[in-house]
């Protein structure tokens, strides 16, 4: 029961940073859309406010981390050209995906989609991680921007929810190996 | 009683309004990139500065992404901080732009862009 590196990375990108930035996701909204005067008196706002400072912290951070990892190391590994008369393509998922017309959508959609959309993941959220870090409990009062900063954390989950799940069905049509 | 004074709301505004800068330069970057030419080769950043190896257009496209996002965060930081701005405005305005990042990044949208064979 091995991994190499390359599948190694592949799960600190998908699993082990995705299963963190949604178990962050979850608390964090959780903890966003009940910061609200009429559900806490002044104890439960000090005492949630630092709790929803880490939660959409980490929830940024695991964004970075995971596009950060996903792009300089696990990518090129997906896109590597492979030499010159090679037939087995299984070290090469890119060219494998395109080797058939079955297949060739998983790259010219999924992947071209995944690649891109999955950057608007951490802006979205460094900005709710701002946000909460600037204001702290008194986030309490700014009903606006509590409402706007739910509309930017979900809009992160759907760009991170698109990547992630692309990525698992690209990585089950042509893993990394 | 708590007290309901808070601090300005120009800096988040500037991190909201940043945020859709970034995600529109992105999906800019998604189209130049497809109209091919020296536009495409410039985006090569892991070749051109050695930014990644292997990674190809895509570094550029998120090099410009993450440098649009910091400048105008720092810009637009520096014209509010301390300042109370219209939230709603800003904010629609950060949606539109971060929609637009979205429909752009859409590859049946930047497709349209490319040249035809």
């Amino acid at each position: 029961m091995t991994l190499t590196e390359r599948e190694f990375w592949t799960l600190i990108h998908g699993m082990v940073l995705g299963t963190l930035f949604l178990l962050a996701f979850g608390g964090g909204l959780a903890g966003l859309y009940s910061f609200r005067e009429k559900y806490l008196t002044a104890d439960g706002v000090a005492e949630r406010s630092p709790r929803l400072v880490l939660g959409t912290t980490v929830m940024a951070v695991v964004a970075w981390l995971t596009v950060i990892v996903g792009t300089w190391i696990v990518y090129p590994w997906y896109r590597a050209a492979p030499p010159e008369g090679t037939t087995d393509l299984s070290t090469f998922p890119r060219s494998l995906l395109l080797s058939s017309p079955e297949t060739a959508e998983w790259h010219k959609f999924g992947m071209e989609w995944k690649e891109h959309v999955a950057f608007l993941a951490p802006l979205l959220a460094t900005a709710v991680a701002f946000a909460t870090l600037y204001y702290g409990a008194q986030l309490i009062h700014r009903g606006e921007i509590r409402r706007a900063m739910l509309v930017f954390f979900t809009l992160a989950f759907a760009a991170a929810g698109i990547a992630g799940l692309f990525g698992a069905l690209i990585t089950k049509a042509a893993p990394i190996i | 009683m708590q007290s309901t004074e808070t601090k300005p709301n120009g800096p988040v505004a500037a991190a909201f309004l940043a945020t859709g800068i970034g995600s529109l330069v992105l999906g800019l970057a998604v189209v130049a990139n497809e109209l091919g030419g020296d536009v495409s080769k410039f985006l090569a950043f892991d070749k051109n500065y050695g930014l990644g190896s292997g990674v190809g257009a895509l570094s550029g496209k998120v090099t410009l992404m993450v440098l649009a996002y910091l400048i105008s965060w720092i810009v637009l930081h520096f014209m509010w901080r301390g300042k109370e701005v219209n939230f709603g405005r800003v904010f629609s305005l950060a949606l539109i732009l971060v929609a637009a990042g979205f429909i752009l990044t859409f590859p049946p949208v930047f497709d349209l862009f490319a040249p035809k064979a």
